[in-house]
């Protein structure tokens, strides 16, 4: 299959266009090196020609890890005799910013023999600002050819498709020759020609820069700041709410419907307390992690994340940390694994092992469905302060912001025992325009990210709710589970959980979520159907009440659930971006510190309360 | 009277200042000068400084229709000419 490359550096609109070219849901983030992997897909137009996205970046002489992994592929695959063409996207109205990259991906290609054409985006912004801009007297000057398009409105398309599909029209137009060009060369050139044709006139900055006074005022800004990641924590339980009780009646009254239909008592017992109850448990918490993707989408599509990391790079300094860690960071609120390959995006490589530090101590979207059972547990769902604030959302706010408490103490010890000035990088970093995000690419992001969080935890929730319905459910039938293998398994464990308040079937629950967090949900499901017996289908937190679980032993479990380091996954991608010294030494730090702080914490409220 | 252009670093210039690029300081790495020339840092090109959060935050500049943030180590290190004189925030 004939592959085409698509290049250009941050905020040049490829992944729109990306997504306009193939229908493909391929992220499309507002903040420089957001594209950290390479998405493919094959051209709506053009079937037999697979489109291939790159990372972002800035020039072909990389400064950070993200922008060296993105250049040593481009050279991979310009090799390659099955890459037919390059398209070199460039934002028509900064042109500037582009034209050195667009001359040294013209010289590689003309290095290895691919043709090139350059894709000038944003035609849109310059026709509504009644501006110019000249491609011919561009693709004479640069000696390739120059489509003026528009991600947004899909035009310039057909040039396209005629130039990816017909090899004769993508020939160079003229004899220009910039094989040989050294950078300092390609520089000047780019000046001059930038100078040439760039647009003349204040595309975007005076109705940017309005905002910006806003959103970065000492006083003004900081305030927004927080009030958006305060509106951001509550989101995620007030809006997904009405669904993730709907999901609850759906799976209760699903369950009720199918288990009588099941002549087989065994079959209809695992039906009941494995699937609805383990696998349905967990179930009900991913309308959250669809607004939580959303929310951060939506930040990311505006242009704030840009400025958010502004605001913070001055308070994340003293913690070891830059301005840059605070895109992975946030991204680990959703998933740790993409936050730790967004950490190539961080220059330095000091600073790129403290965001690394940070990240799994992130509240992600894996510990969200057991902070929020727990949080369900003991808080009502009441709401305060004239029905602005709810308590649920607020717990959630407090668990978190301890999550990031935790990440920012760790870091700053760790960082002021290993001080090195010299390894620390500067701190350039674009602020693209404000835009309105487009709502059909972010639902499709949140929808995607919900398939492959059900896909991939599903599977080992699956798993391991089968694994413990089968020890909890024999050898005496289900009859006393106490009795059972699991809980001859629980008991041999449940001295190391008593100091917390915990008993046996909360040891076995913490014991499975070392595969991924959000497996205690499931195994506690699993373990309370089995016992409940024929009041099976309540929901889990009827369940954990009934349990008779103490406040100082549901604070304990937030706090260890906060701290340690229970993924899988996410051991196995630290050992693969930094190193596996440093995944087994995080793993067991903070599994020890876990425990010490959520001993510290059950001892403090049990005395309180 | 020397009506010549007063050199300063970007870092002390003003919100509504503009100014024009003229060169790099020794302590700016190769890479980090050679990716703000990239940005459009040029000696000649005018850079105007837009904001100073405060509490020495990255400072915010606009050059060739696009908007950076740079911090006091970049920005300290990137010499201009003054152009032009303060405006008012508006």
């Amino acid at each position: 299959m004939k592959r085409v490359l698509l290049l250009g550096s941050p905020n040049s609109g490829k992944s729109s266009l990306f997504n306009r070219l193939t229908g493909l849901s391929q992220r499309v983030a507002n903040y420089p090196g957001i594209t950290v992997d390479v998405a493919s897909g094959p051209m709506a137009s053009l079937p037999d020609i697979e489109l291939v996205d790159f990372p972002g970046t800035y020039s072909l002489e990389p400064i950070s890890g993200e922008e060296a992994i993105a250049v040593n592929f481009l050279n991979e695959a310009l090799a390659d005799d099955n890459v037919s063409h390059v398209l070199c996207v460039a934002d028509t109205t900064r042109l500037e910013k582009c034209m050195h990259f667009i001359l040294q991906v013209i010289r590689e290609c003309q290095h290895h023999q691919k043709p090139v054409t350059v894709l000038a985006n944003m035609s849109d912004v310059i026709r509504d600002n009644q501006l110019t801009f000249d491609p011919v007297g561009l693709s004479d000057a640069l000696g390739v050819p120059v489509i003026p398009v528009s991600a947004r409105d899909s035009q310039g398309f057909a040039p396209i498709i005629e130039c990816v599909a017909d090899g004769a029209t993508a020939q160079n137009t003229t004899d220009r020759n910039w094989r040989e060009a050294p950078n300092e060369i390609l520089r000047g050139t780019a000046q001059q020609l930038a100078a040439k044709f760039s647009p003349k006139g204040d595309v975007l900055i005076n109705s940017q820069l309005r905002l910006d006074r806003f959103f970065l005022s000492t006083a003004l800004g900081g305030l927004a700041f927080f009030f958006i990641m305060f509106l951001f924590f509550q989101s995620i339980f007030t809006w997904s709410a009405p669904v993730m009780d709907a999901v609850e009646s759906l799976v209760s009254g699903l369950g009720q419907l199918v288990v009588p239909l099941i002549p087989n008592q065994i079959i209809a017992d695992f039906v009941a307390d494995a699937l609805f109850g383990g696998v349905g448990a967990f179930l009900v918490f991913v309308p959250q992690i669809f607004v939580l993707t959303l929310v951060i989408g939506v930040m990311e599509d505006s242009g704030y994340l840009a400025r958010a990391a502004l605001i913070c790079h001055r308070p994340l300094r003293v913690f070891g940390l830059t301005g840059k860690s605070f895109i992975p960071l946030l991204s680990g609120v959703a998933c740790a694994i993409p936050a730790i390959y967004a950490a190539r995006s961080v220059d330095s490589p000091r600073q790129r092992m403290m965001t690394y530090l940070a990240i799994p101590l992130m509240p992600c979207s894996a510990r969200l469905p057991v902070y929020a059972l727990l949080i369900a547990t003991f808080i009502p769902k009441d709401t305060g302060l004239f029905g602005l604030v709810g308590w649920q959302g607020l717990a959630l706010f407090c668990i978190y912001f301890f999550g990031m408490l935790v990440a920012l103490l760790v870091t700053g010890l760790v960082s002021k025992a290993s001080k090195n000035k010299q390894t620390e990088q500067p701190f350039v970093l674009e602020l693209p325009p404000y835009r309105l995000p487009t709502a059909k690419p972010l639902l499709r992001n949140a929808w995607n990210r919900c398939q492959q969080f059900v896909t991939q935890a599903g599977k080992i929730i699956l798993a391991v709710t089968m694994v413990v319905w089968v020890l909890g459910y024999f050898p005496n039938g289900g009859a006393d589970l106490g009795q059972s293998w699991l809980g001859t398994l629980g008991h041999i464990v449940e001295p190391v959980f008593a100091p917390l308040g915990l008993d046996w079937r909360y040891g076995i629950a913490i014991l499975t979520s070392f595969l991924a967090r959000e497996v205690f949900v499931g195994t506690l499901g699993t373990i309370f159907g089995i016992e409940g017996s024929d009041e099976n289908m309540l929901p889990l937190v009827d369940h954990i009440q009934a349990s008779g679980l103490p406040l100082g032993s549901g604070i304990a479990l937030l706090v260890f659930f906060a701290v340690a380091l229970q993924c899988v996954s996410t051991v196995v991608i630290l050992a693969r971006e930094g190193s596996t010294r440093l995944a087994l030494s995080m793993l067991l730090s903070y599994l020890v510190g876990a425990y010490l702080l959520s001993l510290m914490a059950f001892q403090i409220v049990s005395l309180l309360f | 009277m020397n009506n010549a252009p007063a050199a300063k670093a970007l870092w002390d210039l003003r919100p509504g200042e503009a100014a024009t690029v003229t060169g790099f300081g020794d302590k700016l790495p190769v890479s980090y000068q050679g990716r703000v020339m990239e940005f459009g840092f040029q000696p000649g090109a005018l850079v105007h400084c837009l904001l100073n959060p405060g509490f020495g935050a990255p400072r915010v500049y606009s050059i060739c229709n696009s908007v950076f943030s740079l911090d006091k180590e970049v920005a300290a290190a990137v010499f201009v000419a003054v152009s032009s004189p303060v405006e008012a925030e508006s």
